[in-house]
């Protein structure tokens, strides 16, 4: 399958500075929207991002094409690098809006998923109590902690782990049909 | 972890692949799979499974222009000439360099755990100059750390120092300010190898999330801590 961004980190791996700039061109906006939307503040988003592609850079040679696509492998770095960072901040510093977080609208990013090509793991949300599907997808779109989703579903944590795990056990279910 | 004993054992690795992967782990929990995924294989390939399980989501981020990071990223992967060692970290280096960079600076000395003198059992770490003039104790008690002063004194009027912490292949990652009172986190004891380091910031701390000014003092963690 035709995939330019897994020919780019391939060529990072070789240590291609000329395949590295294009890469950042061709990707930055992207992982750009994944650190702003986990970390909701664009200077922060924006140092973050400058840490994502030095990881990228040093860790190419680990990517391995066989396994997925390269934008996939680069969001992961991202979400990654995003998350913990908002761990970080919220844990140690207490420092975030329990108020963001309840008012946030889950239900728009269903409607996203849905129509766009995602039709798959759509189709397996839907085998999910719309509650429980909007717990993952608020969590894996924005960072949210189990504490968050607790807090925005108005459960107790451990009900709230036990229906993440529970639902996720059959996402793959269905997704690995 | 709480309600492990509703899952079937084969079922509670799964579950935390993909807890990990969905981002719901507290910081605790996601350096301790972070550590599994370094060393478990079998483990690792779940959570790259999941990453692409799960990777139709990302199609839900929008796509936004960030300025131009480039020049400062190629600055800080392809310096131009080694030697510059006296540029400060106001270039925001990787972990890797960051910390080869740091054998340069002479006045720096790295304490492990195991060239301490008795170790206590709660002693993570101690960050001080070779002189001694300036030490930082790293306790962990329960849930916490704490980081005192046991010799010198605070960053001058303006300034303030800053502890770090840094995972392999990871970034600095801030813990907090050290000013009068001992500071006293919810972190759980980095393990071996991790490094703590120290840096001088603008009142407030560092106005980016990287470290901005000299890195004054480091540590590895060392092997016995408990």
């Amino acid at each position: 399958m035709e995939d330019p961004i897994a020919e780019l980190i391939q060529k990072c791996a070789a240590q291609d500075r000329v395949a590295f700039r294009q890469l950042y061109r061709d990707s930055s906006a992207k992982l750009m929207g994944v650190v702003l939307r986990i970390l909701r503040e664009r200077s922060e988003a924006e140092d973050a991002l400058q840490e994502v592609y030095t990881r990228v850079w040093t860790k190419s040679g680990r990517y391995d094409a066989t396994k997925g696509r390269g934008m996939t492998w680069l969001i992961a770095i991202a979400r990654n690098l995003a998350i913990d960072r908002l761990r970080v901040r919220t844990e140690t510093t207490g420092d975030d809006d329990m108020e963001t977080i309840r008012d946030r609208a889950p239900r728009a990013e269903i409607r996203v998923i849905a129509k766009g090509e995602a039709r798959r793991l759509a189709d397996c949300f839907g085998t999910l109590e719309p509650e429980r599907a909007d717990a993952v997808r608020g969590a894996y779109l924005a960072g949210l902690s189990y504490v968050d989703l607790a807090t925005r579903h108005a459960v107790p944590l451990n009900t709230m782990r036990t229906w993440l795990r529970r639902s996720l056990l059959k996402l793959r279910e269905c997704l690995d049909q | 972890m709480t309600d492990s004993s509703s899952l079937k054992p084969e079922e509670v690795d799964e579950a935390v692949a993909a807890e990990y992967v969905v981002g719901v782990q507290s910081l605790a929990e996601r350096s301790a799979t972070e550590a599994r995924i370094r060393t478990d294989a079998d483990f690792a390939a779940l959570v790259t499974i999941w990453e692409f399980r799960l990777a139709d989501m990302n199609s839900s981020y929008p796509e936004v222009k960030p300025r131009n990071l480039l020049p400062a990223i190629e600055a800080r992967l392809f310096p131009a000439a080694p030697g510059s060692a006296a540029v400060p970290l106001r270039v925001r280096l990787s972990p890797m360099r960051w910390l080869s960079g740091m054998a340069v600076a002479a006045t720096l000395v790295i304490v492990g755990l195991t060239l301490l003198v008795p170790p206590r059992p709660d002693l993570v770490a101690v960050l001080q100059t070779t002189d001694a003039r300036l030490a930082y104790e790293v306790r962990h008690f329960g849930e916490r750390l704490t980081i005192t002063r046991v010799a010198g004194v605070p960053a001058v009027t303006g300034q303030v120092h800053e502890l770090w912490v840094i995972a392999p292949d990871a970034a600095p990652v801030s813990l907090g300010l050290l000013q009068d009172q001992p500071l006293v986190i919810t972190y759980p004891v980095p393990p071996e190898g991790w490094v703590l380091a120290v840096s001088v910031e603008p009142d407030g701390g560092s106005p980016t999330g990287a470290p901005t000014g000299p890195v004054i003092l480091t540590a590895a963690v060392g092997a016995s801590d408990v």
